[in-house]
Parts: structure tokens; C-alpha cells; sequence
């Protein structure tokens, strides 16, 4: 017994003389969120500070007697003299799938009242982009399940597609129904038991946003039963600015887990406008130089960095990104946009007019671009989309033309009846996305001029009775083009067939 | 006002290195520069005084370890800290004793900046927060 006694008094005698070394440094001003500290002569850039009171902070100013750092947390019980220490660790977050169906703030700290979250590792939240030789091509498809989108601006897994446009155009909803269709495609390729099956598991950042919008979001992901495969990063509009900067490079981190350990991931920053905003609040307070519209020098690096992170790497899993971006008066020309624009692998544009005119998605086929998904994209797809945007951008020139009430000839009046049937046919309510494979027999359907009797103003209901006539009646053939992918005579000749009974109900 | 401050602090800097000699503050140099800001006075006096100050007694703190301690401490254990510490930064450190009962038991040592902490109050605080 005494020699049991003996060992804990030896581990006691070894802890209390073992002198830990801290370096220490004292508040020297203090105000929105930042502040100016004394001392901390060995802190490292992006090094995590202990506050008193448990909050943390990030040094992101190193100068010559004085260090700048953002504040995480509750500052208002922090004061001038305080103490703070270094604490040799960069910011980290947790990672895994415990983090899935989960709310979490820019810190990983859960904010949904589920109890806390088991995760059983960490990642450090700025993160060198993956390099050259680690990376392959984009060549395997994420459907948003929009149809006017996966069949003309297609989407990649490891790609960067903006979306952008002015405030109430549908951003938002865009990626919604993106991140629903990834757990429908989840949830029918997991029960098929295909081993060669690679689900995406969703991050959603929300920045400041307000509350009640991201609570929105959060319901229509669980209604939709999204949630279990998503991640919720919501620093809103009431966060402090340092949160708000940091809760993109947070997804980033958590996503970048996924992509690491074979898996697919996908993210959203909502949006990175307010983002950047954010960060020109924090610059400014810490009096860095300003530049263009206000924003500090190394603007540009604070997206690039963030967005190269997404990729699709050699032999492990991918991570594609949608950032958003929001637009004054439709001006892409603006600062944030045009960086955006550069760093990322196209952008689909959302456009006032087309929402107001009742066409949803308000997707502008003209401005918008996808310089890489077109590798990604289904053969069938491509067989029954592939003339679809000229058609579109044929028809908008026309449109526009015709105004002046000129007459027309035969030719152009039927590219203008064709065109204005593709509009209304790739208009799609909200939370609704469509399956590939659905979306191809249609498009087969109007390809084959199915369509063409039917009034303009009808096509919409016509499209509706075509879909639930091939998910309630065609689910075989359905599966037949998922499975095969490609278009050929066999599934022509059945597309054909259900198309002509279709055809033959509806008249009747 | 931002550029006042920005002003005042680079005054204040090369103050700062003229109070210097081989590294260390000297006493007489700075007695000279605050005879020199009293005639001579720049714009914001006081605010130049303050960046000054804290220069200086960041450098000074730099010099010295403050042992807080809890019970009682003697010459020799104080005058082997000093020649530690001498050591370690590799210039004159005083060793100056300031007891805290708040620490219970062992020692907390204050060198410029770094802390080394060997106290029962701090190992008390690593445990709170590791809970």
C-alpha cells in the first residue's frame, strides 16, 4: 500500500516542480472587436490568444511593439491591462461526420441545443490550397437537380461555381435545392448498396445573415430531410466581425476532412460579399491600408486562398464550392465580383428582370459560364442539352429584335416559338430539384418536339404532367437512363413509346 | 487622431533607442531625454510621454525577474534564479522577490514577457480549463 502511496507522491512531487513557460502580454486598447496588445513577443501570425474569461483570440497584426488581434467571443467583460498568454496553436476546428445534421458557429461550437458534438478530430482552419501534383481533373458531375443549370451550365465535383446577382433573385434558393438533391441522390445511391456509390455531404456558411433567414434555411434542409447530410456554419449578422471572418475558413476546414478521407463534399458560402465586408471592418480597425471601395490590399488573397482549398484530389475525394455573391444594381464590374469572378470556374448569374418576369431559376444563360463541369457532364445530358444555350442566347437576340414589331419571317418566328417554350420549360418552383434522369426525358421530350402543339402559356403544366407520367408509370425506364447514362436506340425507342402514350393521355 | 498617435509613437521609438546604450536603458540618457521633451516640447507631449514610458518599461521588465512566490523564499533560491535566468537570455537579469499568497504554493516567475509558471494556483488553473 505505501509503495501505491509512494508513486502518487512522486507524480505529485514531479508536477509541482515542473515549471510551465508562458509568454504573456497585456491589453493595450480595446474596441470593436480588436485589440491592441503589449508583450507576446513570441506570438506567431494566426496564432490563437487566451483572453481572460475563456475568449480567444487571432493575432493578425505582428508589429514592431505592438500586436493586433481579433477577439472570438464575449469582449465585454475585457478590459485594458487584462492579461492574455499565447498558446503555440493555431485555430482549429472539429471535424467529422458527428458534425453532420449539426448547427454549429465559426468556431464548431454547436448552437442548435443538441448537446455537444463528439468529434474526434481537429483541423486548423487556414490551410495551404492543395497543390499542383495532388490534384486530378474535374470529371465526375454534382447535379443541382435545376435543370436550366445541369443541363447548360453543369457543375463538376472539385469545382468553384459563383453564383451571383442582386439581392431576392433566388441565390439562396439555388443552393438549397443543390444541397436537397444531394441528399436525395445520397439516399437512393446508399440504400442501392453500389459500392462505387460517393455521396456529398453538404457544409452550409452562412455570413452575416440575418438570423431569422438562416433559421429558414435550416427548416426547409429538415423538411426536406437534408439536414442529416449537411453542416450548418452560421455566423450571422449579430456575430462579431472576427467570427464572421472566420466562419468560411471553418466550413473550409470541416469540408477539407471529407476530401482528405475519400470522400465528396460540398460547400456553400452565403455570401462572400458580406465576408469581405467583414474583413474590411476588421482592417480598418486594425488601420491597415486601405484600398479600392475602402477594402485593405490583400482582399483578393482572402478569397483566393479560400477557394483554391476546393478541389478534387489524386486518389482521395473532391470538395466543390458555390460561393455567392451579391450584386448592386447588377453591377459584376463591382470589386468582390470581379475577383470572384477570376478566381472561380464560372459563375451563374442571376438576373432581376428574369424573376420579376416570372421566370425562376432567374438564371441569364448569356452571362453565365461553367469552364470546367462540361468534362463533368452526363453523355445523356449532353445528347439532349448539348444545342440548348445557343438555342437560348439565339432567342434572347431575337426577342430583343423583334420588339420593334418589324415582321418577321418564317424562320425566326419559329426560333422565337422554340425559344420561349425552353424558357418556360426549364421553370422549376423552389425546394423541388429534379433527378438527372427525369430532367433528360424531358429535355429528350422537347427535343423530339413534343412540345410544339401545346400552347406557350400551357408548357409549364404540360412539363408536370410529363414528369409525374414518367415517375409514376416509367420508373424502369428512369432507372435505365441513371444506370446507363447515355442515350442509346434501346432507351430512345422507349423514350418514344412513354412519350407517344404521354402524348396520347394528354390529348385525351 | 489616428496620425497623431502614429506620430507621437515614432517619436516616442526614437526616443526610446537614444535612452539606450549597448541594449540597456540607461538611466542618465533618459534623465537627458525628458530634460530634452521638457524644453523641446513635440506636439502631443503626453501621449509621446506614454509611448515612451511603456517602451521603457517593457525593457526594463526585460531585465528583471519578478519571483511571486507563497511562503517564504530565500536569498540563495532567489540568487539561483537570477543566475538561471542570467543563462538562459544571455544578459544581467535582478532577481526582485514579491510574495502572493493568492499562488498557495511555489513560484511564478515574470521575465519581459514570459511567465514560468511552477505555482499550485496556476497548475489549479491549467487543470479548470482542461476540465
Amino acid at each position: 500500500m505505501s509503495t501505491v502511496l509512494e508513486q502518487i507522491e512522486q507524480q505529485i512531487a514531479k508536477l509541482s516542480n515542473k515549471a510551465v513557460k508562458k509568454n504573456t502580454g497585456t491589453i493595450h486598447a480595446i474596441a470593436d472587436g480588436v485589440a491592441k496588445l503589449d508583450g507576446l513577443s513570441d506570438v506567431m501570425f494566426n496564432e490563437m490568444v487566451q483572453f481572460p474569461g475563456g475568449a480567444i483570440g487571432i493575432a493578425l497584426n505582428l508589429e514592431e511593439d505592438e500586436v493586433g488581434c481579433v477577439i472570438l467571443g464575449d469582449v465585454s467583460q475585457l478590459k485594458e491591462g487584462d492579461e492574455v498568454q499565447t498558446t503555440g496553436r493555431l485555430l482549429s476546428v472539429p471535424v467529422g461526420k458527428a458534425l453532420l445534421g449539426r448547427v454549429v458557429d465559426a468556431l464548431g461550437r454547436p448552437v442548435d441545443g443538441k448537446g455537444p458534438i463528439d468529434a474526434q478530430e481537429f483541423y486548423p482552419v487556414e490551410k495551404i490550397a492543395p497543390g499542383i501534383i495532388v490534384r486530378k481533373s474535374v470529371s465526375l458531375p454534382l447535379f443541382t437537380g435545376i435543370m436550366a443549370i445541369d443541363s447548360m451550365i453543369p457543375i463538376g465535383r472539385g469545382q468553384r461555381e459563383l453564383i451571383i446577382g442582386d439581392r431576392g433573385t433566388g441565390k439562396t434558393t439555388v443552393v438549397i435545392d443543390t444541397i436537397i438533391n444531394q441528399a436525395k441522390i445520397n439516399r437512393i445511391g446508399l440504400a442501392s448498396g453500389d459500392p462505387k456509390f460517393r455521396p456529398v455531404y453538404s457544409i452550409y456558411v452562412a455570413v452575416g445573415q440575418k438570423n431569422s433567414n438562416i433559421v429558414r434555411t435550416i427548416a426547409a434542409l429538415e423538411a426536406a430531410g437534408a439536414l442529416e447530410f449537411t453542416t450548418v456554419v452560421a455566423a450571422p449578422a449579430a456575430d462579431n466581425p472576427a467570427n464572421q471572418y472566420i466562419a468560411p475558413y471553418a466550413g473550409a476546414a470541416m469540408g477539407e476532412w471529407f476530401m482528405e478521407n475519400g470522400m465528396d463534399a460540398l460547400i456553400v458560402y452565403d455570401d462572400l460579399s458580406k465576408h469581405a465586408m467583414a474583413y474590411r471592418q476588421i482592417s480598418l480597425v486594425l488601420k491597415r491600408p486601405s484600398g479600392r471601395e475602402a477594402y485593405p490590399g490583400d482582399v483578393f488573397y482572402l478569397h483566393s486562398r479560400l477557394l483554391e482549398r476546393a478541389a478534387r484530389l489524386d486518389g482521395k475525394g473532391s470538395l466543390t464550392a458555390l460561393p455567392i455573391v451579391e450584386t448592386l444594381a447588377g453591377d459584376v464590374s463591382a470589386y468582390i465580383p470581379t475577383n470572384i469572378i477570376s478566381i472561380t470556374d464560372g459563375q451563374i448569374f442571376l438576373e432581376t428582370d428574369l424573376f420579376n418576369q416570372g421566370i425562376r431559376p432567374a438564371v441569364n444563360v448569356g452571362l453565365s459560364v461553367s469552364r470546367v463541369g462540361s468534362a463533368a457532364q452526363l453523355k445523356a445530358t449532353k445528347q439532349v442539352g448539348g444545342k440548348l444555350k445557343g438555342e437560348l442566347a439565339q432567342f434572347r437576340e431575337l426577342a430583343a429584335f423583334a420588339q420593334f414589331g418589324s415582321d418577321l419571317d418564317a424562320k425566326t418566328k419559329a426560333q422565337l416559338d422554340r425559344g420561349s417554350r425552353i424558357v418556360e420549360l426549364f421553370k422549376q418552383p423552389q425546394l423541388n430539384p429534379l433527378p438527372i434522369e427525369l430532367q433528360v426525358a424531358v429535355l429528350w421530350a422537347m427535343q423530339k418536339n413534343y412540345f410544339d402543339p401545346i400552347d406557350v402559356k400551357k408548357i409549364v403544366d404540360a412539363a408536370n404532367k410529363l414528369k409525374t407520367f414518367f415517375t409514376t408509370r416509367k420508373e424502369a425506364l428512369l432507372v435505365k437512363i441513371r444506370t446507363k447514362a447515355a442515350l442509346d436506340a434501346e432507351i430512345e425507342a422507349e423514350l418514344k413509346t412513354a412519350c407517344d402514350e404521354w402524348k396520347a393521355t394528354a390529348n385525351g | 487622431m489616428a496620425t497623431h498617435q502614429k506620430q507621437a509613437q515614432q517619436f516616442a521609438r526614437r526616443l526610446f533607442k537614444l535612452s539606450l546604450v549597448d541594449g540597456r536603458v540607461s538611466p542618465e540618457l533618459v534623465a537627458g531625454v525628458l530634460e530634452y521633451v521638457e524644453k523641446h516640447r513635440p506636439a502631443n507631449p503626453a501621449m509621446v510621454l506614454k509611448a515612451y514610458r511603456r517602451l521603457i518599461a517593457n525593457e526594463l521588465a526585460k531585465s528583471r525577474a519578478l519571483v511571486e512566490h507563497a511562503g517564504s523564499l530565500g536569498d540563495p533560491v532567489l540568487r539561483s534564479i537570477a543566475a538561471a535566468m542570467t543563462q538562459k537570455y544571455r544578459r544581467p537579469i535582478a532577481a526582485v522577490a514579491r510574495p502572493n499568497p493568492a499562488l498557495i504554493a511555489g513560484l511564478r516567475v515574470r521575465v519581459g514577457d514570459d511567465l514560468y509558471e511552477s505555482s499550485v494556483a496556476g497548475q489549479l488553473a491549467i487543470l479548470a480549463a482542461s476540465v
